[in-house]
């Protein structure tokens, strides 16, 4: 039945679906964090800095909490060696520790990374675990095995070393061999391996050992193995989180930049709105979870309705218009999915209001086409030059009407020799007149000099270096501290730092009279600006107004859909009238839930 | 509308005034109807042979039918047009009509709030006007405060000189260039006077822009073919901006820019009945073991995943526990400079713009400083934006605009850190293996030249030729138009996508133009043709055989895909290929080509030489015989020769004998063309075009051609890089 659901789903949703990247049914990301457990690790940096292994837990947890938030269903897992104790599947390696089994993340393996963080958690790590001996030969089979134990599919498999240690078997070359063998076998069957190497008094030195044992960088340019070790968590959670996230396509699209001549591209996401996911209903006897089948059934007879006993309908000018959900479909067709280049304009055409929806990154896809990124690499170079954009015709998929994007370049940007901004188009997707409301503009005097001047110091007080990943949403926040809370049976969540709340304190402070000085020079002293707006609203002639009824039907197909919010609110509140539904509030919504109450009983 | 017996006749090669005016009627009608919006709307019409209209006595008002009365269109009103609206024998005074217009606008609006009177007149003018009460009417018209349109065909011009750039600006879709002015020389002596009359009215409404309302019909379903743009009242967000404890400015917020979307969804009817009520959904909740055992609603609770934990959650616990945010809120976090904020991490869906209310002026000096000042500091407030209680609070950045007539702050949210993505991609410009050549950069920089959308205007102030902002979104547009058609013809299939809404969406013609490059060497250019890959071919996939369209690219995905074997592909396509060659014609022999390109191309890549060189020697040998000299040649400027030992290892050809099997024969042409004579060539072409800056209109056509050419030909480039 698992097609009729998909069938249903968004029958009635006339927006485009946000495209789910290519992912479905190509198995699961993994990711294996072999961590050195060795008595250098432990030791804590100049200045009260974390210790590099304190520094590791850090970053795995930020690890384990956004695969939670954003890919729940890829596979981590954590390993130390160099232990004393030993601990693995089958106890076959000595000083190899498997601490967490390759598995989706959860609440409780935060909390087990969550103790071996700070003082407690070295001293809880000795305990348990110990500095001895290391072979990273070992360490590197056992990790093979635990990807060989898993049944799922596993699509990118990604093992990341930890270490300060540059020379780990202290010169034995049985060992290092040993070691230099397992990672090509690792490697042979498709396990990636990252070295995150950390501080080492003296410099950690990859060509004594390392450089064997991780794997060639993935094109020609990435510089890899030359970086500097990581000093600092932001450095090394930056270093992880870029090698952790396998980006993919959202789609790959042909680039027609004239008759004949097409290059392919891949669309990428850079940002999106990361949402709450959806609830799960779970069964209450056994908090296990359903699944939800929805079916169309004939009022009259009861029969069950397959998708070809049904039409699409919509009503205008008094009349029903019905069309066969194929063509409901074919509607939306006009090209066939690709870019199309329509021209060149300068960069200042592109107004800054023009906005309605997230950009996406255009990438060439050498795979597809071969020239592709030679030509993008040309188009890039000169539109960056020239100070152009390209706008093209954009069609995401089949069936789906076209919109028009600016392609706006960005060149390369390297941080040291690490990439800070990569090259590429951002896709900026551009209005179309209906996207334009007209606004009454509201005319207003203009501020003398003086007050501007007085605005500027203001500004001026209250600057601050603005970085996009600087704040948290913390609806999102809540939420999974809400759900760890819960799962991890504590009392109370743990707080939540709102990084959206104003300073209110620190800026006030910052600005001393500057307010008042201000505040006299704009409004006059009887003046209230926190004071309502003192609208005047003509009374409303009621019965000019008319009368708006909808049948019971209705409202519950609307129900149903979950598309009460549709009706305007004159026509709720008669609905309320209508079915008795006794409502203190006026807001829409109120009206919805009060009705949604009346009805679902 | 004119009925009367003039507007049936018809210029030869063109529809009778009649059935222009009927559709710019249907479009006009049609336009309202899927608005939805309260506009009512009346139908009279003129030179009908009855008479029927309050003001008709004494004769006087004859002729004149009020058809419909004021009220909402609907599709009954479209169905009468089509199919029951029929020319007149008779004709009436279009200043009578005006008059009952008039007259009915009056009589019933009465009780009824309006925003807007207007009377758009269609006619030909060529009726004997009397112009007794001309100034009466002038004067009632202005009392009222009724607006007027005339759409008059005059086979096709417009009487009137009017800026060359108004049309453009009024049409939105830069479509309809206005005519130029005409001396009225075909014109009729009724419609020399109802012209003056027209005049005379509509400047003495408007004396500036009165004539603006004056359209042939053309024109008008031009214009009218594009369906009102949505419109949206804008709902007033009331707030304060806050900076700190104590400074608070009190704001209004409009959505300015936001993804518009249709008010009306497709609800899911009967097949049979088409009634709604007779579907009925049903969600039923099922356990995930194999007898699906259903389970009630009430039986179930809410959960949510935390990684591989389902945590039960109730709703109740959930809305206790969950962030609560203190209601609306436009607060100050801090201020930032501009170049800090990424146009391409803006967030969300929409732009707002704020403004202090109308009626506070303290608010507007106060609001006012602090736009002037972030705008002279180059700088943005990053705040704190919250709707209201429900709904969750954003980090944005509000811009400061200083427009001409009015300022504003416009805010967009931007991202948290949570919605970001860091992929790392590997470098292109400093990567050996991408880097573009001199060549092919040059001839990108004459792609973009050639492809400006701007155009310097006669005031020496670049004008934009492709305003997207001014286009309608084409899938309301296409929507209308398909359901207009079912309504009016519910058994017959939906109709392709209007040619004006295709052309609309398509590359303007006007990039450039020349007309030097009629004749671009095409034949060189074809050269890389067939290296065009493109990736929807490639993943459908789904070619069984060579067919005659295109069979070089069946014979490539044949070959790539294994189909079938190599030897049956060859064979097929040497089929198609003697049958292309039967036809003896260019156009014939540059498909031949292709193909030849795609064979050679294909054999090389599996090592197969043979049947590729035993192919081309017995072309070679048929060449006399069937006069193909015309087509030898072109495979020789070609160079498409036998494959050689240096090619693939097991062929029986060196070298040598490659390169002399063109050559040889009669003519001792200089044959084979080197690559670098090509490139060289292009280049001068690619110099050519940059280097010429006159922007005179020519046909279409020939635009197309020379951008196809164009293109071809930056591909040459791209083609030969690779290759050499």
């Amino acid at each position: 039945m698992a097609d009729w659901d998909a069938y249903y789903r968004n029958e009635d949703d006339e927006v485009e679906q946000e495209e789910g990247e290519e992912s479905a049914g190509f198995g699961r990301d993994s990711l294996v964090f072999l961590v050195d457990a060795s008595k250098e690790m432990f030791v804590k940096g100049e200045d009260g800095e974390p210790s590099n292994f304190d520094m590791t837990m850090q970053c795995v947890r930020s690890v384990y909490t956004s695969k939670i938030i954003s890919s729940d269903k890829d596979l981590v897992a954590l390993v130390f060696y160099g232990t004393e104790q030993s601990k693995n599947p089958r106890n076959s390696f000595k000083h190899v520790y498997v601490y967490h089994d390759l598995d989706s993340p959860g609440a409780r393996r935060v909390q087990d990374i969550d103790s071996l963080r700070g003082e407690k958690g070295a001293q809880l790590a000795a305990e348990t675990m110990g500095s001895g001996e290391t072979s990273l030969g070992d360490a590197l089979w056992c990790c093979s095995n635990l990807y060989s134990d898993i049944k799922l599919r596993l699509s990118h498999k990604r093992l990341m070393i930890f270490t300060c240690r540059d020379d780990p078997h202290g010169g034995d070359g049985t060992q290092d061999r040993q070691a230099r063998t397992k990672a090509a076998d690792l490697k042979e069957t498709g396990v990636v391996i990252d070295l995150m190497h950390l501080n080492k008094p003296g410099g950690f030195d990859v060509s004594l050992f390392f450089c064997d044992v991780v794997s060639p960088p993935e094109d020609d340019s990435e510089l890899g193995l030359q970086l500097e070790p990581c000093g600092k968590l932001e450095d090394l959670q930056k270093r992880v989180r870029a090698k952790e996230m396998k980006k993919r396509a959202q789609s790959r699209l042909t680039f027609s930049m004239g008759e004949g001549m097409n290059i392919a591209v891949g669309l990428y996401v850079l940002a999106r709105t990361a949402t709450k996911p959806p609830a799960v209903r779970l069964y209450r006897e056994t908090n296990e979870p359903v699944r939800t089948k929805t079916r169309l059934f004939h009022t009259q007879n009861g029969s069950l309705l397959l998708p070809s006993d049904t039409k699409r309908a919509q009503v205008y000018g008094n009349k029903q218009i019905v069309m066969e959900k194929d063509e409901v479909d074919e509607i939306k067709k006009f090209d066939d999915p690709g870019l199309v280049l329509m021209g060149f304009k300068p960069m200042d055409r592109l107004k800054l209001h023009h906005h309605i929806r997230p950009t996406l990154f255009v990438y060439p896809e050498e795979d597809q086409v071969t020239g592709s990124s030679c030509v993008f690499t040309a188009l890039l170079q000169k539109c960056s030059e020239k100070n152009v954009f390209a706008l093209c015709k954009y069609t995401p998929r089949r069936n789906s009407p076209p919109r028009f994007v600016a392609l706006v370049p960005q060149r390369e940007v390297l941080d040291g020799q690490a990439q800070a901004v990569p090259p590429g188009f951002h896709a900026i997707f551009l209005p179309y007149a209906d996207d334009i409301r007209t606004l009454d503009v509201h005319e207003c005097p203009t501020a003398s000099d003086e007050q501007v001047q007085k605005m500027k110091e203001i500004v001026h007080k209250l600057r601050f270096k603005y970085r996009s990943d600087a704040f948290e949403n913390p609806v999102l926040q809540q939420h999974y501290r809400n759900l760890e809370a819960l799962a991890l049976d504590m009392l109370a969540p743990e707080a939540i730092e709102d990084f959206t709340m104003p300073k209110v304190q620190m800026m006030d402070e910052r600005l001393g009279p500057l307010v008042q000085e201000f505040k006299d020079l704009v409004y006059p002293a009887d003046y209230n600006p926190e004071g309502k707006t003192a609208v005047k609203r003509k009374p409303v002639i009621v019965s000019d107004k008319p009368k708006v009824e909808i049948s019971e039907d209705e409202l519950r197909t609307h129900m149903q859909k979950g598309t009460l919010g549709k009706l305007t609110v004159p026509v709720l509140k008669d609905a309320c009238k209508q079915f008795g539904v006794r409502t203190t509030g006026t807001k829409k919504q109120e009206l919805i839930d009060a009705l949604i109450a009346q009805l679902s009983t | 509308m004119d009925v009367g017996f003039s507007m049936s006749n018809s210029v030869p090669g063109q529809e009778a005034p009649f059935e222009r005016a009927k559709k710019v009627i249907q479009k006009f009608i049609q336009r309202q109807v899927f608005a939805e919006n309260k506009d009512e709307l009346a139908l009279v019409l003129f030179g009908t042979d009855e008479t029927k209209n309050p003001l008709a006595q004494d004769g006087q008002y004859q002729n004149i039918c009020v058809h419909r009365h004021l009220m909402l269109p609907d599709f009954e009103l479209l169905e009468e047009i089509e199919n029951q609206l029929q020319p007149g024998s008779q004709h009436a005074d279009w200043l009578d009509a005006l008059v009952v217009c008039m007259d009915l606008l009056q009589k019933e609006t009465m009780g009824k709030k309006y925003e807007r009177l207007n009377i758009a007149l269609l006619t030909d003018l060529n009726t004997p006007t009397c112009a007794d009460q001309l100034d009466v009417i002038i004067t009632n018209l202005k009392k009222a405060g009724i607006t007027l349109q005339f759409f008059l065909t005059l086979h096709n011009f417009l009487p009137f000189p009017v800026d060359a750039d108004e049309g453009a600006d009024r049409g939105g879709d830069a479509a309809s260039p206005r005519h130029p002015p005409h001396g009225g020389k075909g014109l009729s002596r009724e419609q020399k006077q109802g012209l003056e009359m027209v005049k005379q009215v509509m400047t003495a409404l408007d004396e500036e822009d009165g004539l603006d309302e004056v359209y042939t019909f053309s024109e008008a379903v031009e214009k009218l073919s594009i369906f009102k743009r949505i419109e949206r009242r804008p709902m007033a967000w009331p707030c304060q901006l806050t900076i700190g404890s104590s400074l608070s400015i009190r704001i209004v917020g409009y959505k300015a820019v936001c993804e518009e979307k249709l008010k009306k969804t497709w609800a899911v009817v009967d097949a049979e009945s088409h009634q709604k009520d007779d579907v009925k959904r049903e969600t039923v909740y099922c356990l995930s073991d194999d007898n699906e055992t259903e389970v009630q609603k009430d039986d179930t609770i809410q959960g949510f995943r935390y990684g591989s934990d389902i945590v039960p959650f109730s709703k109740v616990d959930q809305d206790q526990m969950k962030y609560k945010s203190d209601g609306k809120s436009f607060a100050v976090l801090g201020f930032a400079k501009q170049e800090l904020i990424n146009r391409h991490q803006f967030m969300g869906n929409q732009v707002v713009k704020v403004f202090a209310p109308r009626e506070d002026e303290h608010a507007g000096v106060a609001l006012s400083a602090l736009i002037h000042a972030l705008d002279s500091l180059k700088m943005v407030a990053i705040v704190r934006y919250a709707y209201d209680r429900r709904s969750n609070p954003q980090v944005g950045a509000a811009f400061p605009c200083i427009k001409e007539k009015y300022e504003c702050l416009l805010y967009v949210q931007l991202p948290y850190m949570e919605d970001l993505r860091q992929f790392i991609f590997p470098s292109l410009e400093n990567n050996k293996k991408f880097a573009p050549s001199e060549a092919q950069l040059s001839a990108v920089d004459s792609l973009i030249n050639s492809m400006m959308l701007v155009e310097e205007g006669e005031d020496g102030k670049k004008e934009d030729i492709f305003k997207v902002n001014h286009i309608s979104n084409p899938q309301f547009q296409r929507i209308f138009q398909c359901l207009h058609h079912r309504g009016v013809n519910p058994g017959a299939p939906l109709p392709p996508v209007d040619p004006w809404l295709k052309r609309i969406l398509d590359r303007p013609e006007a990039v450039l133009a020349q007309s030097l490059h009629e004749e671009p060497n095409a034949k060189k250019l074809k050269l890389a043709e067939e290296d065009k890959f493109n990736l929807a071919e490639i993943s459908e996939g789904n070619v069984t055989s060579v067919g005659s369209v295109n069979p070089a690219k069946d014979f490539r995905t044949l070959i790539q895909h294994k189909t079938i074997p190599y030897d049956q592909a060859c064979e097929q396509l040497t089929h198609r290929m003697e049958q292309l060659l039967g036809n003896r014609s260019t156009d014939y022999y540059m498909k031949t080509i292709t193909c030849i390109q795609a064979f050679r191309e294909q054999s090389v890549k599996v090592s197969n030489a043979e049947v590729f060189n035993s192919y081309m020697q017995s072309l070679k040998k048929s060449v006399p015989d069937r006069s193909l000299q015309e087509f030898w040649d072109l495979l020789v400027q070609d160079a498409l020769t036998l494959i050689s030992k240096d090619e693939v290892e097991s062929s029986t050809v060196s070298k040598q004998e490659a390169d002399q099997f063109l050559m040889s024969e009669e003519k001792e042409e200089e044959a084979v063309i080197p690559i670098q004579d090509d490139a060289g060539d292009v280049d001068d072409l690619v110099s050519v075009i940059y280097g010429v800056k006159t922007v005179s209109l020519i046909s279409g056509i020939l635009l197309r051609h020379l951008y196809c050419a164009f293109c071809d030909l930056i591909f040459v480039i791209f083609f030969l890089h690779s290759w050499t």
